[in-house]
C-alpha cells in the first residue's frame, strides 16, 4: 500500500495552529544556529491521515481480532475502562515535577499499586519506576549489586541464568557488569539441582529464574534452590513473566526469592501496544528495600495542617529511599501504565486468585484437547508434549519435531499457516530446549469455544498438504515476508524524494 | 471479575481434563510453600464503581490545563490533536504484541518505518529505532553503545565527557547504566555565561564520546557547540540530547557533526501523563547501526514480491545473543512512537516550524516579562534560549513557588531540587499554549510572592 510520504500537499495546508503570540519571536537565535532546510516530513490533511492509519491498522492483528496464544506474552483482554481513565487530565495532563500536594490522588494510586504488589508476591517494598520487565530486571540486579558492596563483597561477579531463561535476564545481567553462568536444566525443564551446586561458590551474586519455568511447568525443587544460592551468600531473582500462574496460589516470597519483578504489561493488562508501552514494577525484601530507586510512594496520618487529600485520612508523599541506586528512568515510571493496571487489579481485588485458576485451567485445558490427538484416530504427525508433566501452569510447550520428521514442514510453517485461520501464531523456538518448539498462553480471557476450534483447526492443520504448510501464509495481508533479504538491504526509511 | 469467560463452565473443561476441582491443577505447588488464605486485598468492584473511584482521585490532581503553568523540565504541556489517540487505540493498534509474525502486523511495522523515516529528517541522521523509554534511557544507551563502537581504537577507552548541564535525573540514569560495563564518565565544565567551555572540551580528543545538550538544562542554546566536532576530533562520538521540537528552528544536530542524536520524543504524540508513557528518539550515522539498541523496521518482500516490512538486525537484541545482546531493551514505547508519528504526519514541515515559533514566541515574551520583575535576574542573559530559562530571585525559590501556588499559578521548578545550591532559583517553561494573558498573570504572581516573601 501507499505510505504516508506519498501525500504531497501544498506547503502549510495541512492542519492548524495558531498564531505564535508574537511575530518574529526567533530572533534572539543566531543565523548560524538556524535551521537550512526543513524536514521532509508528509503534507497531509486530517482525513487523509485518518484513513492511512485506519487502513494501516487493518493490515495488523491484536487480541480485539482474534486468539493471541504467545507464550510468555499473556496477551489478555485489555478491558476498555482503563484507557477512558488514563484520558483523564488528572493523569494525562500531570507533570511529575508537580508538588505532592497537587498529585495526591496520583500518589494514592501509586501507593495502593505498591502495597497490593508487594501483597501479591510476598515482598516488602514495592517500586513502580521501571518501565518495562526488562527494566525492572536491570533496576534488581542493580540493587542486589548495591547490597553486596555495601557488605564489602563487590568480589561477588556472577549471576547464575538457566538455560531456559528469556533472553532479557542475561542481558540485564550483562548490562550491571556480571559474568553470567548459564546451567543446563534438566531433561524434563526443570532446574538441575547438581549443576547448581556446582557452579554456586563464593563469587555468586545472584540466581535469575522463573517459576513456573519457560516450559508452563511448576518448579517444586525451588526453595531447595533459593537454599543451595543462600547457603553461598547470593541473591535470588523472579522474573515476572510467568506471575499468572500462581497469584493467590503462592508467591516468590514463599518459594524464598528476594527480589521480583512484575509485568503489568502481561500480569496487569497494560495493552502491550505493538511492543510497548510496558511497565516493570519490582519488588524486594526488606534487606534491599533502601536500595530501590527514588522516589517512591509514602504516605502518613493526615494533619489539619495539610491542605486537601483524597478523603482517606492519610496524606501522601514522594520519598527517597536510603541508599537509592538512583533512577532508571527520567520520572516516576509509567504512570499511565500503572493507572491502567490498577483499574485492571481493582476488577478483582482479592478474587485474583480466580483469575489465575481460569488462566491454567485454560492452558490445561487447550493442552489436553490438542493432545486428544493422539487417542484412537491418532494423527502421525502429532507434537510432543514439551514437557511431559501431569499438569501445566498458564502455558505449556508442543515439540513438533514428528511432523518435520515426516513431511519437512517445521514449526515455524504451522506457526505461518496458523495466521491463515486466523490466529495469531505461538512463540516459537522458545525454549531453545524444546526442539522445534511452539509454546502455547491463551490466557484467562479465551473461551472454551475458541479453545475448541483452536484445538480442532490445529489437529486439521497438521494432516494438511505439506506444500500449503510450506508456502503458508496464503490469505493475510502480505505472504511470508523475507527477513535475509531486509537484513541484507538494510531500506531502513523512505527516501523522500 | 466479569473479564472471564469461562465463569461457570469449570467443571465441564475440568472434567475433559480427568479433574472435579481446581485445587487439583494447582496440586504441583508443594504445600509448604502454598497460599491457603485469600489475598489480604478489597472485593471486587464493577467497572461503574472503577470509573467513580477513578474520577475521584485523579479529580483531586491538579492538572496543567487548569491553571496558568509553567512546568516543563523535559516535558512539554503541549496539545495533542484529536486524531491522534482516537487512531493510535483502535484495537488493532493498542492490544498488538511486537511484530514477531511480519505478515499479519504490516500495519504496526509500516507505521513504525514511517516513523524512523521522520526521526531520521528530524535530525538528519540516516538510521532511527523504533524508540528507547525515554530521553535518559536514550542517552544513556546512546553511551554505552559509542563506546562498544569507539573504545577500541580510542586513546582514552572506556572514557565518554558528559556536561555539567545535563539534568541530574538524566545523569542519574545515566550513572546507573554506565557503573557495571564501568564506563568512566567525565564532566565537561560550563563558563560562567553558561556556554560549554570548549577549552576544556579538547580533553575529550580521541574519548569514546562526547554527550550535550542543545538546548541544555536550562533551556540555553550554545552557539559554540556547532564547533565541537573540529575540538573532539573526528574519531570521538558526539552525541546529541535535543528538544524534539526546536529542530522546526534550530539546525538539525546531524548537519553539524552529530553522530547519534537522542531526545524525549513526547511533545509529538502524547500529554505529559505524570512522566509515562513517553518515548525516547535514537537516531544514529551507519557506524553505529549495527550496534546500536531497540528494534528496527526494515523493508524486504514477501514470498509474491510485493513490499512488505519486518523487524530486522534482531541479531543485535537480547532473545537471541542474550547476555552479548547491545542492549537488555524487549518492551519499547511503540505505540506512543505511533502516537508520534501521527502528530507528526499532521504538523508537515511547515507544522513544526511553527510549532516551534509558538513555543519560542512564548518563551521569549515570558523571559523578558519576568526578567522585568524587580529583583529577578536572568541566569544566564546572554544565552539564546528555547522553551526554558531559568531566574535567580531574590528570596527562596520554594517560598516563592508556594505563594504562587496560593494564587493559582505553577510559577515553575525549583532549581533547587536539581542543585542544592540553586535555592533561590527557578526555571521556568513554556509551550505551544502558554498565552499572553498567563504571561501577565505569572510576572504579577511573581512580583507579589517576591515581595510577600522578602518581607
Amino acid at each position: 500500500m501507499s505510505t504516508v510520504f506519498d501525500f504531497n500537499g501544498a506547503p502549510g495546508s495541512g492542519w492548524s495552529q495558531p498564531e505564535p503570540i508574537r511575530e518574529d519571536p526567533g530572533k534572539n537565535i543566531p543565523d548560524s544556529m538556524r535551521r537550512n532546510a526543513l524536514p521532509r516530513w508528509p503534507r497531509a490533511s486530517e482525513p487523509e491521515l485518518v484513513r492511512h492509519y485506519t487502513l494501516l491498522s487493518q493490515r495488523n492483528f491484536g487480541i480485539d481480532t482474534g486468539f493471541y496464544p504467545l507464550g510468555s506474552c499473556t496477551m489478555k483482554h485489555n478491558p476498555r475502562i482503563n484507557e477512558r481513565i488514563v484520558q483523564m487530565p488528572g493523569i494525562d495532563r500531570i507533570h511529575p515535577l508537580q508538588p505532592d500536594s497537587q498529585v495526591q490522588g496520583l500518589l494514592a494510586i501509586y501507593y495502593e499499586m505498591q502495597d497490593m504488589l508487594s501483597i501479591c508476591a510476598g515482598m516488602d517494598s514495592v517500586t513502580l519506576q521501571p518501565v518495562a520487565g526488562a527494566q525492572g530486571e536491570f533496576t534488581a540486579i542493580r540493587c542486589i549489586q548495591e547490597y553486596h558492596n555495601s557488605n564489602g563483597e563487590n568480589n561477588r561477579n556472577k549471576v547464575i541464568v538457566p538455560d531456559s531463561a528469556h533472553g532479557t535476564n542475561p542481558a540485564s545481567a550483562a548490562m550491571c557488569g556480571y559474568e553470567i553462568v548459564e546451567i543446563p536444566s534438566g531433561s524434563d525443564g526443570r532446574i538441575d539441582l547438581q549443576a547448581l551446586r556446582a557452579a554456586v561458590d563464593g563469587d555468586t551474586a545472584a540466581m535469575m529464574i522463573t517459576n513456573p519455568s519457560t516450559l508452563g511447568v511448576f518448579e517444586p525443587e525451588i526453595a531447595e534452590a533459593a537454599r543451595i544460592v543462600h547457603e553461598a551468600g547470593g541473591q535470588m531473582y523472579y522474573d515476572g513473566a510467568n506471575f499468572n500462574a500462581i497469584l493467590g496460589k503462592t508467591d516468590p516470597g514463599r518459594m524464598g526469592f528476594d527480589a521480583v519483578h512484575y509485568n503489568l504489561h502481561k500480569t496487569f493488562s497494560q495493552p502491550h501496544g505493538g511492543g510497548g508501552p510496558g511497565s516493570g514494577p519490582i519488588g524486594v525484601k526488606s534487606h534491599l528495600a533502601k536500595y530501590l530507586p527514588s522516589p517512591i510512594a509514602a504516605r502518613r496520618a493526615r494533619t489539619e495542617d495539610d491542605p486537601r487529600g483524597v478523603g482517606d485520612g492519610f496524606w501522601y508523599f514522594w520519598e527517597d529511599p536510603e541508599s537509592s541506586i538512583g533512577k532508571v528512568q527520567q520520572w516516576n515510571g509509567n504512570a499511565g501504565a500503572v493507572v491502567r493496571a490498577w483499574a485492571f487489579y481493582r476488577r478483582y481485588g482479592r478474587d485474583l486468585e480466580r483469575m489465575s485458576e481460569h488462566a491454567v485451567l485454560n492452558a490445561n485445558y487447550l493442552r489436553h484437547r490438542i493432545m486428544r490427538g493422539h487417542g484412537d484416530s491418532a494423527i502421525p504427525t502429532m507434537p510432543k508434549d514439551g514437557a511431559p508433566s501431569e499438569v501445566v501452569k498458564h502455558e505449556f510447550t508442543l515439540d513438533m519435531t514428528p511432523i518435520k520428521d515426516a513431511t519437512g514442514v517445521t514449526a515455524k510453517d504451522v506457526a505461518k499457516r496458523l495466521l491463515d485461520y486466523g490466529y495469531m501464531a505461538p512463540t516459537l523456538y522458545f525454549p531453545q530446549i524444546v526442539p522445534e518448539c511452539l509454546m502455547l498462553e491463551p490466557t484467562e480471557t479465551e473461551s472454551k469455544d475458541v479453545l475448541d476450534k483452536f484445538a480442532d483447526d490445529f489437529l486439521s492443520i497438521l494432516s494438511e498438504d505439506p506444500e500449503i504448510l510450506k508456502n503458508a501464509p496464503h490469505t493475510t495481508p502480505v505472504r511470508r515476508v523475507d527477513e535475509v533479504l531486509a537484513a541484507r538491504q538494510l531500506i531502513l526509511r523512505h527516501p523522500c524524494e | 471479575m466479569d473479564q472471564l469467560p469461562n465463569l461457570g463452565r469449570e467443571l465441564e473443561m475440568l472434567s475433559e481434563i480427568g479433574m472435579s476441582s481446581m485445587d487439583e491443577l494447582f496440586a504441583d505447588i508443594p504445600e509448604d510453600i502454598r497460599r491457603n488464605d485469600p489475598l489480604p486485598l478489597p472485593p471486587p468492584q464493577s467497572e461503574e464503581q472503577i470509573l467513580a473511584d477513578a474520577q475521584h482521585l485523579l479529580g483531586a490532581n491538579i492538572h496543567l490545563d487548569s491553571r496558568p503553568s509553567f512546568i516543563s523540565a523535559g516535558l512539554a504541556r503541549n496539545f495533542v490533536p484529536t486524531m491522534v489517540p482516537m487512531l493510535a487505540t483502535r484495537g488493532e493498534f493498542l492490544t498488538s504484541y511486537t511484530p514477531y509474525q511480519p505478515e499479519v502486523s504490516q500495519g504496526m511495522l509500516q507505521a513504525m518505518w514511517e516513523f524512523q523515516t521522520m526521526v531520521s529528517e528530524l535530525v538528519a541522521l540516516p538510521v532511527a529505532n523504533v524508540s528507547m523509554y525515554d530521553a535518559s534511557t536514550a542517552a544513556a544507551e546512546a553511551i554505552t553503545c559509542a563506546v562498544r563502537v569507539r573504545s577500541k581504537r580510542s586513546s582514552q577507552p572506556n572514557t565518554v565527557y558528559v556536561s555539567e548541564f545535563v539534568p541530574p535525573h538524566r545523569m542519574s540514569v545515566i550513572e546507573n547504566y554506565t557503573q557495571g560495563v564501568e564506563i568512566d564518565i567525565k564532566i565537561l565544565p560550563h563558563r560562567d555565561d553558561g556556554t560549554l567551555d570548549l577549552e576544556a572540551a579538547k580533553a575529550a580528543n580521541d574519548s569514546c564520546a562526547v554527550y550535550v545538550e542543545q538546548p541544555n538544562a536550562f533551556g540555553s542554546m550554545d552557539e559554540g557547540l556547532l564547533s565541537l566536532r573540529s575540538i573532539i576530533g573526528e574519531k570521538t562520538a558526539l552525541i546529541v540530547g535535543v528538544d524534539v521540537v526546536s529542530l522546526g528552528l534550530m539546525e538539525a544536530p546531524g548537519n553539524w557533526g552529530a553522530d547519534i542524536v537522542v531526545g524525549e520524543g513526547q511533545p509529538f504524540g502524547i500529554g505529559p501523563t505524570a512522566g509515562g508513557p513517553i518515548y525516547g528518539i535514537f537516531a544514529c550515522t551507519k557506524d553505529y547501526l549495527r550496534l546500536m539498541p531497540g528494534r528496527i523496521v526494515g523493508q524486504s518482500l514477501d514470498a509474491d514480491g510485493k513490499i512488505a516490512y519486518t523487524l530486522t538486525l534482531s541479531t543485535r537484541e537480547q532473545h537471541i545473543r542474550r547476555h552479548r545482546a547491545t542492549s537488555n531493551i524487549c518492551s519499547n514505547e511503540t505505540l506512543i512512537a505511533l502516537m508520534g508519528a501521527m502528530h507528526m504526519s499532521l504538523l508537515g514541515p511547515e507544522g513544526l516550524e511553527r510549532l516551534a515559533l509558538r513555543v519560542t514566541a512564548a518563551t521569549q515574551t515570558a523571559l523578558e516579562a519576568v526578567a522585568s520583575v524587580e529583583g529577578v535576574e536572568l541566569i544566564y542573559p546572554e544565552s539564546p534560549v528555547f522553551r526554558e530559562f531559568a531566574v535567580r530571585l531574590p528570596c527562596s525559590s520554594r517560598g516563592a513557588l508556594e505563594r504562587m501556588d496560593s494564587m493559582g499559578v505553577m510559577g515553575g521548578f525549583d532549581l533547587s531540587q536539581w542543585w542544592g545550591s540553586m535555592h533561590d532559583c527557578l526555571l521556568i517553561g513554556c509551550d505551544e499554549r502558554t498565552t499572553e494573558e498567563d504571561i501577565e498573570i505569572l510576572s504579577s504572581a511573581l512580583a507579589s510572592s517576591i515581595s510577600e516573601v522578602s518581607s
